[in-house]
């Protein structure tokens, strides 16, 4: 490789450091760094991150069934992340930025020399996420070093194996036969469907029990030979031979996916280009605050005029548009999930109202769905300037903002609880009614307290790359803070609650309709403090 | 010596530029003008091995750029529209990369020259996302002549620069231009090419409308009341064609 691309990459990974030398030095970045790093030592302290605490069980799995575990759907995962590869990705996998086409392109370097240059980009990369990895694996794996060399390899044959799946599928994709990858898909989907239905209608058979099935039968062997060897270096007992053994054959293959990517290129140049404008553009309007999944079409039928509503009606307007175009398939996907809460919990023998499964759904409506899906404040960053000068009263702004965000996620908790309802045994019909009317003000209390904390302290939406300390600090507070105030706020809507069954010493709907009421009202308490902040918010301030 | 010669370039069956061909001398300062999508940055993109020709030839100091990319791309000197830079690296960073990958020998004396010439001394170990825009510029602008490239490529070089940016751009093309460089300068600012350019192409839906010695240009079409002459030429050329 040219040596001028191997300074480059020496200078950016010092530049790197730097930069995160330098948010160490701002008081708020060493403050962040030093809560980030205290909360993993604790989780790791109290044995939290130990993949050996299941989280569907009180008890811990013992290491011989996470071996078979892992050894089972490790492979078959990696199998499946290939085939949607070859289904759903545009183009190549190893982006370049647009930085890199204007400098890098027009530069004397060969296409060879550019997709090595971003493969130890990558591979440096990966080798830090490795290192983060290492410690939290390292009690599977046996060492820091095994934990850390299966990781990296891992990592590597990831992106290497779609680089050249989704570059041989691009050189494929004009012949004939390329026309028949949906009916096959649809074939391979029904005929998994069917025999999952049949494992799971049957008795003495379990979806687990099929899956193993196909994975050590003869033919699943074969099919998923290379991510076997990947799934055996998590597996490999000693440093020596087992661990070096599978290491050199992980090697071996990733060298051969690397030659593979390098010849595909030659082929696929013109195409990776316009996808690497394309993936720019995207991330371009993530960080303004919109959506990775936003539409890419360019012409649409305008919506000719938007609902006044005193000043609200536009505002949720806009978000519902933003939704409708930016995020409809994120909706697809949260609410196709949420329905296949109740049959996957039922299948998998696992009650998603014990203390384990209603941690899991915490997780899920109080931080991967806020984080996944923004119809509100967050997004609009770059608009806040726009928000401020408009002659409608902050108020409806911040409902207006919160109306489409609120709704959607309540949408998406009424498929769950619908779903659940008809799955599990132990949630009965009163139950799922109060779990659909109790969702409703805590959604909205959960992004109140989102929306106010975002803007009391304005940041992006996306981490500077990997390792962004200041970034993971700042959403593991948040998410801390946020959730003692909703516990705060849910403890209080129950002391309401069991104050008013002591007192008046009715039925258990009088107490419940007094803590809707409470949570309700706390919920309208936090739509004032987000009135509040959005009012102190300065747009010259927000953007440093 | 830029030569192009028959480039088209379409996607998915849209022809983006078709069948052009001219060449800039050493010496020369080509205007390249035309409407949004003429196909000016296709073009540029296309001279400097972004984007592959679907047809044509289009060469660099005398290297084909698609057979021989690398030694085309030596003599090259490109300055896109938006300059985009690493923000990791300082100023001085991105000189130092541009220097090795173009095996500038004893660079410091030539880049610190650079650096005052486009008032950027001081700012030598800063990180260039905290630049202005036309710092970034002024940034890109000087690394693209580091190398002192026979063949210099701007994409409407004066976006974001103050009139003193302004006055020691146009400068530095014209000293390029001088010590034998052949320069393609691609913009909207009409007035920037009537100071500037020895030779003018107008394009328009891909075609070349008029391509000559900006001195002919301007005799052929006169100055009316209210315009400059390049400015009736624009609007003569691309609405006649566009009318037609």
């Amino acid at each position: 490789m040219d040596a001028a691309l191997l300074r480059l990459l020496a200078m950016r990974m010092r530049g790197g450091l730097r930069l995160r030398l330098m948010q160490l030095v701002s008081l708020r970045g060493a403050l962040l760094f030093i809560a980030l790093g205290g909360i993993i030592w604790l989780l790791i302290a109290s044995g939290q991150l130990d993949p050996t605490a299941q989280l569907f069980g009180g008890a811990s799995l013992d290491s011989q069934a996470i071996r078979a575990e892992i050894e089972t759907f490790m492979p078959l995962g990696m199998l499946g992340m290939t085939l949607l590869t070859v289904l759903l990705s545009t183009g190549p996998s190893f982006h370049f930025s647009p930085t890199e086409v204007n400098l890098l392109f027009v530069g004397p370097f060969s296409r060879r020399d550019l997709i090595i240059y971003k493969f130890i980009a990558y591979a440096a990369g990966a080798a830090l996420s490795a290192t983060l990895i290492a410690p939290f694996a390292q009690s599977q794996t046996g060492s820091a070093f095994s934990a850390f060399t299966a990781t990296f390899l891992t990592l590597l044959f990831v992106q290497l194996n779609s680089a050249a799946v989704g570059m041989a599928w691009q050189a494929f994709e004009g012949n004939r036969l390329a026309r028949l990858k949906w009916p096959v898909t649809a074939l391979v989907c029904a005929l998994a469907l069917a025999a999952m239905i049949h494992a799971w209608a049957v008795p003495d058979r379990s979806i687990s029990g099929l899956i193993s099935d196909v994975r050590h039968s003869w033919i699943g062997t074969i099919i998923l030979m290379p991510y076997i060897v990947f799934a055996e270096l998590f597996l490999a007992r000693a440093h020596f031979p087992d661990l070096a053994l599978w290491a050199a054959i992980a090697i071996l293959i990733n060298v051969l996916l690397l030659r593979a990517v390098i010849k595909l290129d030659r082929r696929t140049s013109e195409f990776s280009l316009r996808e690497d404008t394309r993936l720019s553009d995207r991330w371009e309007r993530m960080k303004q605050g919109g959506s990775f999944w936003a539409t890419e079409r360019s012409e649409i039928p305008s919506i000719r005029s938007a609902p006044t509503l005193g000043g609200l009606g536009p505002i949720a307007w806009r978000q519902a548009i933003k939704a409708a175009r930016n995020s409809s398939k994120l909706i697809v996907i949260f609410i196709v999930g949420a329905a296949c809460a109740g049959p996957l919990s039922s299948m998998a023998g696992v009650s998603i109202t014990g203390k384990h499964g209603l941690l899991m759904l915490y997780f899920f409506f109080g931080f991967s769905l806020p984080r996944t899906l923004i119809c509100d404040f967050r997004g609009d960053l770059s608009r806040m300037e726009t928000y401020k000068t408009l002659p409608i009263a902050p108020w409806r702004i911040c409902l207006g903002q919160l109306v489409v965000q609120v709704l959607l996620s309540y949408v998406i908790a009424l498929t769950m609880i619908v779903s659940l309802l008809l799955f599990e045994d132990s949630l009965g019909a009163p139950v799922a009614l109060a779990l659909a009317a109790f969702a409703l003000p805590l959604t909205l209390l959960i992004y109140a307290v989102e929306n106010t904390i975002f803007l009391l302290f304005p940041a992006k939406l996306v981490p500077m790359g990997r390792a962004d300390f200041e970034f993971l600090g700042r959403s593991l507070i948040e998410f801390i803070l946020k959730t003692v105030v909703i516990l705060i706020a849910v403890a209080l809507a129950i002391g309401v609650g069991v104050f008013t069954l002591l007192t008046l010493g009715s039925t258990l709907v009088l107490s419940g309709l007094a803590s809707w009421v409470s949570l309700t009202l706390i919920a309208g308490l936090a739509m004032i403090v987000m009135q509040f902040a959005f009012r102190r918010f300065v747009v010259a301030e927000a953007f440093d | 010596m830029i030569t192009v010669t028959n480039f088209s370039k379409h996607y998915k069956g849209f022809a983006a530029v078709k069948d052009l061909s001219f060449t800039v001398a050493p010496g020369q300062i080509l205007g390249l003008v035309g409407p949004n999508g003429a196909g000016k940055t296709t073009t540029l993109r296309a001279l400097c091995g972004i984007v592959p020709p679907t047809s044509g030839h289009l060469s660099i100091a005398g290297h084909d750029i698609v057979k021989a990319p690398i030694a085309a791309k030596k003599n090259l000197g490109y300055i896109p529209d938006h300059p985009r830079l690493f923000d990791t690296l300082t100023v001085w960073e991105h000189l130092a990369f541009t220097a090795a990958a173009y095996k500038v020998a004893n660079f410091e004396e030539g880049a610190e020259a650079l650096l005052q010439s486009f008032e950027l001394s001081h700012k030598r170990d800063t990180l260039v996302h905290n630049l202005s825009r036309g710092m970034r510029q002024k940034v890109a602008i000087a690394c693209a002549f580091l190398h002192d490239p026979k063949a210099i490529l701007f994409d409407e070089p004066l976006t974001g620069l103050d009139p003193q940016g302004i006055r020691g751009i146009q400068q530095a093309i014209r000293e390029r231009a001088e010590s034998g460089a052949a320069i393609i300068i691609s913009s909207h600012l009409l007035g920037l090419f009537e100071t500037l350019c020895t030779h003018l192409m107008v394009l328009n839906l891909g075609e070349c409308r008029r391509f000559g010695a900006m001195s002919d240009v301007l005799a052929e079409f006169g100055q009316s009341d209210s315009n400059s002459a390049l400015e009736s030429a624009y609007f003569a050329i691309t609405q006649k064609r566009s009318d037609g």
